[in-house]
């Protein structure tokens, strides 16, 4: 199934690889590269050294293990295992406020539509979803009155 | 959600996605009327649940369950006659 | 009471539509009932073994005349002609359909009401002192903080999806009428100093494994209450186990890391943002309190009409309570009828009180966590006219806090986790101690009877607790004894083997007896237990060897 980016309401293409096994690099995937939490720890000498580098952290998986290096990656992608596990929304939010981070978070795996407005409002700015189900996703958003309690 | 089934027969119920209420197979169709429901042994649990997974994914029904039944054919246990009979007070 | 702003209205508009759109997704295939059902729960709509049920939130559990009308309506409209009333004040429909739903929501919306939040594993409907605002030992009234919290907790983008439920008590004196200390994190309006703050208690709840709330916070200032909760909430969501639902509550995380650990934790991320977002100004709590202000101001000279009538002078003894203010008087109306299940009330009650709500308690009626209603504000000098009609209701039933008013779950009947029946049980409770006399002699004692290990009708903090278990396909009945859910909270300890449903009321009725035997003067249930000790209750029920 052909995946897609939304940022707000823009579709948008993946502009970042993702590859199994690090040793499969090539030119022209060797940057704009996102790794897993092990690939970077593994090989956080040679990545640290290329351009545009992501981290996609599983939703078990805490911040804590590179809560120093956080400014380096230019995104950060929340892989979601079941929607239902809602620590990436605190870990987002932690990431805003308390670290300061500036770059792209993004939310992947199994999420909803429905979770749309919840995620951009913890400091999200993009999604990846499947492409046929952006309609869902466009319609929750624009469900969005604006109106909320929290600032 | 045939774990743990005990006896030889049984029913196939569920509840109607849309109303809520309780029904039962009757070989081809879903209704509240238990005494057309259909008679299952327990070699043809596989096959039923496979029929109930299908009314599932076509969002006719919800929570399939089979209902033990006893020799004489009627319902064993307490917690599926109160489905079929509603409250007891 | 609390209005509802344009802003409350447009949010609660708006989650009706989201609903609506939801249940359509859902009918349509576009939803999985895997997906739904985290969705509808957050909007409290489960699926029991009849029917959906779905539970509209009374937000601490006040109501105004027209909310309870409208109630009153719906019931008689999408469900079967009644509703009942929650240990967490709230009320529940047994028989709606899905459909039906997102056009009850919109007529809930009509009267400011929903049914947001009301299950799921989010921050639920804040519970509080039935007798708030009108009790002369509070501190202040706590109902404004009630508020305060509901709408930091409703659609908190970062709570929504927590390891587990989420239940919030606020409580503003000594005496605990809202079982804080069995809910996650407990609340108590303190005054140091001239200057008023929180108790915080954490880790409270029930369930399969009771636990009582530990305080881990002296005193939290009203401006930084919202930041607290949310360094609270932040560190539950981010640690709290989601290997294993039964593991899966802040109770689990503060006994498995300690007090004083997760303490230091919730503190240091506190004061990460203790300045931040949430500290609330005075004139914003001010602005709240205003919707607070009694309906009645100033006392009055007004005396409780005296009438020969023998049921009537019963009730007043048992069911009405002073008000803060003189002239006035609190009536409890019991939802505890002799054949009614507890907490239940037809919409014909629920009409005919509305008018009495109107009439003779400027439109206002409460819902008690014991499953029973208050008329707040009545006049003393009305008091026969209203004994009057709510005795015409079966809602005058002189039994509050007696053997006959016990806590019951829906049980069997209805629910889909049920083991046992818990409303039958109950009944049969109320007809053996049916005489008003026997009623009177065993005086004050709180029975609580769950049909499951979930414990919803807090059987853990029962002064007896009955729990309902399967045993080979029979129905069979664990009883505790001396739990409560007041300031002394304290979880009951079971006796031994269970009961049969038929052995049961033996059972109770030997519990009482021994009550008796060792009873001192005017002691009550609890006081004789909590001196004697299981050792007696035990020894009467199982030793054979006694006649």
């Amino acid at each position: 199934m052909t995946k897609v980016i939304l940022n707000k309401n823009k579709v948008l293409k993946n502009e970042y690889f993702f590859v199994d096994n690090l040793t499969n690099l090539t030119k022209s995937n060797s940057e704009n590269l996102i790794v897993t939490l092990s690939q970077w720890l593994d090989n956080k000498n040679t990545l640290s050294k290329k351009k545009n580098i992501g981290i996609k952290l599983n939703s078990d998986e805490s911040l804590s293990l590179i809560k120093e290096e956080i400014s380096f990656f230019k995104i950060i992608q929340f892989n979601f295992l079941t929607f239902k596990d809602g620590r990436p929304f605190s870990e987002a939010k932690k990431l805003r406020v308390e670290l300061q981070y500036t770059g792209e978070v993004r939310a992947s795996g199994y999420i909803l539509p429905d979770q749309y407005i919840f995620l951009l409002r913890c400091g999200f700015n993009s999604v990846e979803i499947e492409s046929e189900k952006k309609k869902f996703w466009l319609e929750c958003l624009k469900m969005d009155t604006g109106l909320y309690y929290q600032p | 959600m045939a774990k743990k089934l005990k006896g030889d027969s049984f029913f196939l119920s569920a509840n109607d996605l849309k109303t809520g209420s309780v029904v039962y197979y009757n070989g081809d169709d879903w209704s509240e009327k238990v005494d057309k429901a259909k008679k299952i042994n327990r070699s043809e649990i596989e096959e039923y649940e496979n029929i109930a997974k299908k009314f599932e994914d076509e969002c006719i029904i919800i929570s399939p369950l089979f209902v033990e039944l006893n020799d004489d054919g009627t319902i064993k246990k307490l917690r599926d006659i109160i489905r079929k009979n509603g409250t007891t007070f | 009471m609390y209005q509802y702003s344009d802003k409350d209205k447009q949010i609660v508009k708006n989650r009706t539509r989201e609903f609506l759109s939801q249940v359509k997704r859902r009918i349509d295939g576009n939803l999985t009932e895997e997906e739904f059902k985290p969705l509808r729960l957050m909007n409290g709509l489960y699926l029991q073994l009849h029917a959906y049920m779905l539970r509209v939130a009374i937000p601490y559990g006040e109501l105004s005349h027209i909310q309870l009308n409208k109630l009153a309506e719906i019931s008689e409209k999408y469900d079967k002609g009644y509703g009942h009333f929650t240990t967490r004040q709230n009320i529940q429909f047994n028989w709606p359909k899905l459909e039906d739903v997102p056009k009850i929501l919109n007529e809930l919306a009509d009267v400011e009401m929903h049914a947001i939040q009301t299950s799921g594993n989010c921050i639920r409907n804040i519970s509080c002192d039935h007798l708030a605002g009108i009790n002369n030992e509070e501190v202040e009234d706590p109902r404004p903080w009630c508020e305060i919290i509901r709408k930091w907790s409703t659609f908190h983008p970062e709570f929504s999806y927590l390891p587990r439920k989420f239940k919030i008590a606020v409580i503003a004196s000594e005496k605990d009428r809202a079982a804080m200390k069995v809910h996650d994190i407990g609340l108590k309006l303190i005054k140091k100093r001239n200057e008023t703050g929180f108790e915080v208690y954490v880790g409270g709840g029930q369930g399969r494994s009771p636990f009582i709330a530990k305080k881990i916070n002296n005193f939290v200032k009203k401006r930084d209450l919202l930041n607290y909760l949310e360094a609270i909430l932040s560190i539950y969501n981010e640690m709290g186990r989601r290997d294993n639902i039964y593991k899966a509550r802040i109770k689990i995380l503060i006994n498995e890391l300690g007090e004083e650990k997760l303490k230091s934790l919730i503190e240091s991320k506190f004061k990460k943002f203790a300045d931040k977002n949430l500290l609330l100004e005075e004139d914003e709590i001010k602005k709240i309190k205003n919707y607070f202000k009694l309906p009645i101001n100033n006392p009055i000279k007004s005396s409780i009409p005296v009438k020969k009538n023998k049921e009537y002078n019963i009730w007043l003894n048992q069911n009405v309570i002073k008000h803060k203010l003189a002239g006035y008087s609190i009536i409890m109306v019991s939802l505890k009828h002799y054949n009614q299940p507890p907490g239940d009330a037809t919409a014909e009650q629920m009409k005919k009180l509305s008018i009495i709500a109107k009439q003779y308690s400027h439109g206002e009626i409460r819902v008690t966590h014991e499953q029973n209603l208050v008329l707040p504000h009545i006049k003393n000098s009305d008091l026969f006219s209203v004994w009057n009609k709510l005795s015409a209701l079966k809602l005058a039933t002189p039994n509050i806090g007696l053997i006959t008013d016990t806590i019951c779950c829906p049980g069997m009947d209805y629910c889909a986790l049920a083991t046992a029946r818990s409303i039958p049980i109950s009944q049969k409770i109320s007809q053996h101690f049916k005489d008003q006399s026997i009623q009177d002699k065993i005086g004050n004692i709180k029975i609580k009877i769950s049909g499951c290990i979930n414990a919803c009708g807090h059987h853990h903090v029962g002064n007896i607790g009955i729990l309902g278990l399967d045993r080979n396909g029979e129905e069979s009945y664990q009883i505790s004894l001396g739990g409560s859910a007041d300031e002394k909270t304290s979880i009951g300890k079971i006796v031994g083997p269970s009961f049969s449903e038929k052995e049961l009321i033996k059972a109770i009725q030997t519990i009482i007896e021994t009550f008796e035997k060792n009873k001192k003067n005017n002691e009550d249930f609890l006081s004789v237990f909590n001196r004697v000790g299981i050792d007696p209750f035990k020894k009467d029920l199982y030793d054979k060897s006694n006649p």
